[in-house]
């Protein structure tokens, strides 16, 4: 094997040009025109324009013309196509993964039940879709066969809901993935999400990487996850192991693979879910926490080992688990307000350093963050000797975890990642969605704010000017800061009074134009802060959560005042039409009317929304310069400063 | 630069043997003068101002500042005991206004804000000439200034002295339109009334924010109108910001609010590019190597008790370094070059009276120090010239015109502190209020008049014994103290530096340990202005 055409982009792309340029192998990238000078562009050996990631005729023409032995198709786009796979089969060029035909039947969820089946795999129990209701024990769920990412599901709790259920789930199967074959299994109130690594090759030898528990999830949306699983024990962890080996043996799987169990934490039964026919968005875990004799293993590097039609090379024996680690996934999204998708330029993104902190990101300083891909900006990962050690290395690599410009959900995995609920290892994959979230105050954040305004005073060379409120026999004046942060007083070399916080510096640095604070406000814990000031703005990061305190420009704030909704005549002319009548309801910029004056139209438009108190002309009405033509009373005048997230 | 000795501990013990920090007791005095002053008016109407949502007048200078900008305030002890006792009910602390010099986006400006809690803001006479100060001020060193406008206009039971003369009220804005001619910056926010002649500060601006329903013009008032003309209108018809942002066009920036009226400011004079240097200082300042507190044992509180000039010197320059000019030649006047903030000057200190000699060596440094134009700082501390048949017969007078006259010819920026005694024509020498110093502060210390008040007494009860006993008459001994003592007594009310302060014969009573600050902010005042300092030409020294 020479060369290897990745059909992906982003993090993952990066990934696998990075293990390409360790073997010594071509790496080529396929790139839309949006991702021309995207990072995997830069980073790979060769690039090439392809019309779209999913466009099969095209990344299989690219392969062909850049002579690829290989495709790796990451996770997500083609990565589970079986026609991709065929396509790439036709075309001579190995798949980095299993066969079409392996694909295409793991793809199926019925399909795959009946392969778990054979192979002895437990599954949840399921009815036929024929069975009488009242014979079910509920809840249940009904779910899309070719399904996948919650589309086409639905939990039904009661005999008579059956019906609607599955009639909904069947039109958004069909829409959804165009077949609207309907599954119904018992439904597992409070579950884990445990899944195997597996790995095997073309000489038959199939062995497992341990498990990894993805129970932090929202809506089916892996948030965090991790490698072992904290809350099994070793009789579960034999039972699921086997079973995913038994089940990649059953069906001759090559590469990596992923078999997804459901663990219920009632019975402490474990179900077959599905199996993913790629390598994992979570891959890094697994690598962290796993050593194939005593060696961090590289499944990215094992892919195209066996994609090239060597053995493995290692034995089960040979996997040991060594110790812990966390993934946090970085999306562009509001968590505080519904997870709403987040575009924007990232005027600043910082990843976090360390030892044992990977990060796999594609996202840099500048770039656009666009909602035309995934959402997910980068992966934070943490590794430790034990569960507690990664935590808390993962919650100080989320607290050094920036993007500015747009809001990001990593305030959110940090609240999630120290919160007790995830310290003790409760969460299960309903929890999320059960949870009730609150949007962080932003005390920290203005505290923050305050401090590096008062850094950035103190640093300018001012001689006998110098910036410490000095007054003739008298107490030094307090600092006045931004109209958003108000009065801060120093109180010592390295405290500050912000209102009613105390706010020590604990350290203070800069990196590229960033102040990075660590500051104690008001109590013993710490805080890290990054703030980039502005002109028109503080930008903060505090806790890993992103706030923007606007600073208002003088000049342009919204005078609410009542002369400002008199419309009057700019120049002398004659009133072509008015649109409103007293009493009316307007909308601000709203068009009220037009007026005719040295051969121009001018457009006459309500200054906010109100209601009209006066009509001063009719159509077709001379009307001499400043002439009242139209009066709108403000409804109510609320002007918003600070836009927080 | 020449070797400083360092200072003798055994001359410091011995003074703090004989005062008990008598200094540090007059500071304390001084803070709680200021500390008072600075309340303004009476608590009713501070809480009466508040309520309007109007801030105090130091608290809109503070936010009108940059960030933590020091704020250089002008005779804060301004009309102190001139209108009754300071604490009473006709007492106008501060004068009424509020003046001083700060950084605004980066500039160093001149800051003149009207206190509405004192008399409404209205101009008494001292008022005015606390005023007119400030501008003199933003002439001499070409400094923008901000008027925060909050007056009801003159004092109308004193307007005679307020009125109708030369240096009164309608000299502000003659100085306004000659300040604007010359490029200084004038800018105006309206923050409270505004009115009959104090219409024309706004209206004389360059630049004029008003603050809605709060702020008004009027050339006369809603009572004078109705007197005038038996029009009825409110203050707001008359000439509130909304008629003068729209329809008048005396302003030219509507705001919200005190805050948003000073943020508009802010940003007005950050497009003052012209001159917007900040007078950084050519070296990097340095710490003396002796506290500045220090001066508080090394000053004795009585005057008469001499000591070494240089233990003053030391404290206030840069690394305590001093380079004396003729250590050795009329030992009684101490000049030579330091640094004070990075900032170079040349010193002329008192160290005993003044002889032909001192005089002589006075002059020729100041010379120097135009020739090199470095900055002159005095420290005043003078009883005055030699008398005696000697010295006038050796002619006195004709060497101290020399040093008159150097001062007065002097073209590079002069600053005088008083920490001592400011007698007679020692006060002409040492750069008094009257020789144009940029700046002059008192020590606490600090004594001013023509002559001591024992001498006074005794100059004129000679006199008068002459005038009875040429008459024939007699005059006991009882009668002649009976005739000093109110003659002393006087004196000594006039010669404190707070009957100074109250009459602006001086830019403030300061702390002797704030001395290197103050200077320091002077002399960036000064060279905040780029214009270079041009060749100096002296009048005729009489040989």
């Amino acid at each position: 094997m020479q060369t290897v055409l990745i059909a992906n982009r982003g993090e993952i792309a990066l990934r696998v040009i990075r293990t390409c340029r360790s073997l010594g192998l071509t790496s080529v990238v396929v790139h839309t025109d949006l991702d021309a000078d995207a990072p995997h562009v830069r980073e790979a050996d060769r690039a090439v324009r392809v019309p779209g990631y999913l466009d099969v005729e095209a990344v299989v023409a690219a392969a062909r013309e850049v002579g690829a032995d290989a495709v790796h198709p990451g996770y997500g786009f083609l990565s589970e196509r079986a026609a991709f796979a065929t396509a790439l089969e036709d075309a001579g060029i190995r798949l980095v993964g299993p066969t079409a035909a392996v694909i295409d039947l793991m793809g199926r969820k019925d399909a795959a039940r009946e392969v778990a089946e054979k192979a002895g795999v437990p599954v949840v129990p399921a009815y036929a879709l024929d069975s009488d209701p009242d014979q079910m024990r509920y809840p249940v769920l009904v779910k899309a066969a070719a399904g996948g990412g919650g589309k086409g599901m639905r939990i039904v709790r009661s005999a008579d809901e059956l019906a609607g259920a599955v009639a909904t789930a069947g039109r958004e199967a069909a829409s959804a993935f165009g077949d609207d074959t309907l599954l119904i299994e018992k439904y597992v109130e409070r579950g884990r999400h445990v899944e195997v690594q597996v790995l095997g090759d073309d000489h038959g030898s199939v062995v497992h990487l341990f498990e990894r528990d993805c129970s932090t999830q929202r809506r089916h949306q892996k948030v965090l996850e991790e490698a072992p699983a904290p809350t099994i024990d070793e009789a579960t962890r034999a039972r699921v192991t086997d079973a995913a080996v038994a089940l990649a043996a059953e069906v001759g799987y090559s590469g990596a693979g992923t078999v997804e169990f459901l663990l219920d934490e009632d019975t402490g039964e474990a179900y077959f879910l599905e199996m993913n026919t790629r390598l994992q968005v979570e891959h890094p875990v697994t690598e962290l926490a796993v050593a194939v004799r005593g060696e961090s293993p590289d499944l990215v590097a094992l892919q195209l080992q066996v994609a090239g039609g060597e053995p493995l090379g290692f034995s089960q024996d040979d996997v040991t688990l060594v110790g812990h680690a966390i993934e946090a996934r970085v999306y562009a999204e509001d968590p505080w307000g519904g997870f709403l998708p987040q575009a924007g330029r990232a005027g600043f993104v910082h990843w976090p350093e360390g030892p044992s902190v990977r990060v796999d990101a594609a996202l840099e300083t500048g770039a656009v963050v666009s909602t035309a891909f995934d959402p997910m900006l980068g992966k934070v990962v943490a590794a430790g000797p034990d569960r507690e050690t990664a935590r808390r290395r993962l919650v100080a690599a989320l607290d050094d975890t920036v993007v500015l410009g747009l809001t990001t959900n990593t305030g959110f995995l940090r609240w999630l990642v120290a919160g007790d609920a995830f310290r003790d290892a409760t969460i299960d994959t309903a929890w999320l969605d059960r949870a009730t979230l609150e949007a962080p105050g932003d005390t920290t954040a203005r505290a923050a704010a305050a401090y590096a305004e008062v850094l950035a005073t103190e640093e300018v060379d001012h001689g006998a000017f110098r910036p410490d409120g000095w007054r003739s026999a008298a107490a030094p004046a307090p600092l006045w800061l931004t109209d958003q942060v108000g009065r801060a007083e120093r109180t010592g070399p390295r405290t500050l009074r912000v209102h009613d916080s105390t706010v020590t510096e604990v350290e203070a640095t800069t990196r590229g134009g960033v102040r990075r604070l660590v500051l104690r406000v008001s109590d013993a814990a710490t805080h890290v802060a990054w703030v980039q000031r502005r002109t028109d703005r503080v930008e903060v990061v505090a806790d890993g959560q992103h706030t923007v305190l606007l600073r208002p420009d003088p000049f342009t704030v919204a005078l609410a005042d009542p002369g400002a909704g008199s419309i009057t005549a700019p120049m002398p002319g004659t009133v072509l039409e008015l649109l409103v009548e007293v009493g009316q309801q307007v909308a601000e910029g709203e068009r009220l009317g037009a007026m005719e004056a040295m051969k121009m139209e001018l457009a006459l438009t309500a200054p906010y929304a109100g209601t009209v108190t006066t009509v001063g002309a009719a159509a077709g009405e001379q009307v001499t310069m400043g002439h009242l033509l139209v009066e709108v009373s403000p409804t109510e005048d609320a002007p918003a400063e600070a836009q927080e997230d | 630069m020449s070797y400083a000795p360092p200072s003798s501990p055994l001359w410091t013990a011995l003074l703090t043997i004989v005062n008990i920090e008598p200094v540090r007791e007059l500071v304390e005095d001084l803070r709680a003068r200021v500390a008072a002053a600075q309340q303004g008016g009476s608590e009713a109407a501070r809480e009466k101002h508040h309520a309007r949502g109007k801030l105090l007048a130091r608290e809109r200078v503070d936010r009108l500042l940059d960030p933590g900008s020091p704020f250089l305030e002008l005779s804060p002890l301004a009309a102190t005991g001139m209108y009754g006792d300071p604490d009473g009910p006709d007492a106008v602390p501060s004068a009424g206004i509020v003046t001083g010099i700060g950084r605004i986006s980066g500039r160093t400006c001149v800051v003149v804000a009207n206190d509405a809690t004192v008399k409404g803001g209205t101009y008494y006479p001292i008022t005015v000439k606390k005023h007119l100060r400030a501008q003199q001020v933003a002439a001499d060193n070409r400094l923008p200034c901000v008027y925060l406008v909050d007056s009801g206009g003159a004092f109308l039971p004193m307007q005679d002295e307020v009125f109708p003369d030369r240096e009164h009220f309608g000299r502000i804005f003659f100085n306004q339109a000659n300040l604007s001619a010359a490029g200084i910056p004038q800018i105006a926010a309206v923050m409270g009334s505004c009115t009959a002649g104090g219409a024309y500060v706004p209206a004389m601006s360059d630049e004029t924010v008003i603050v809605k329903e709060q702020g008004t013009i009027f050339l006369g008032g809603p009572p004078l109108v109705k007197a005038a003309t038996g029009e009825v209108v409110t203050a707001e018809e008359l000439g509130g910001g909304d008629v003068h942002a729209r329809t008048s066009g005396v302003v030219d920036h509507l705001a919200d609010d005190d805050d948003h009226a000073l943020a508009m400011v802010r940003s007005i004079v950050a497009t003052c590019e012209r001159g917007a240097g900040g007078g950084e200082p050519p070296y990097e300042p340095e710490e003396p190597a002796l506290d500045p507190e220090g001066l508080y044992d090394v000053v004795p509180v009585d005057g008469r008790t001499p000591y070494d000039v240089r233990e003053v010197i030391r404290r206030i320059v840069d690394a305590s370094r001093f380079h004396e000019f003729k250590a050795l030649y009329g030992e009684t006047l101490v000049c030579g070059f330091a640094r004070i903030w990075g900032h170079p000057v040349g010193i002329v200190a008192n160290n005993g009276i003044l002889f032909s000699e001192s005089a002589l060596k006075g002059a020729h440094f100041i010379e120097l120090c135009n020739q090199r134009g470095v900055p002159i700082v005095f420290l005043q501390n003078i009883t005055g010239f030699m008398v005696g048949k000697e010295y006038e017969n050796r002619g006195i007078a004709r060497d101290g015109a020399k040093l008159v006259t150097a001062v007065a010819s002097s073209v590079v920026p002069k600053f005088t502190v008083v920490i001592g005694g400011s007698y007679g024509a020692g006060n002409y020498g040492m750069c008094g209020r009257a020789y144009d110093p940029r700046f002059l502060w008192m020590w606490p210390n600090a004594r001013i008049s023509v002559m001591g008040g024992e001498q006074a007494a005794s100059v004129l009860a000679t006199v008068r014994r002459d005038g009875i006993e040429g008459r024939g008459g007699e005059w006991s001994d009882d009668e002649e103290e009976a005739f000093k003592a109110p003659i002393r007594e006087q004196y000594e009310e006039q010669g404190s530096p707070y009957y100074s302060t109250a009459r602006l014969w001086d830019d403030g009573v300061i702390d002797p340990a704030d001395t290197r600050r103050v200077l320091g902010l002077g002399l960036a005042t000064a060279a905040a202005d780029p214009t270079p300092t041009p060749m100096p030409h002296f009048g005729i020294f009489r040989m």
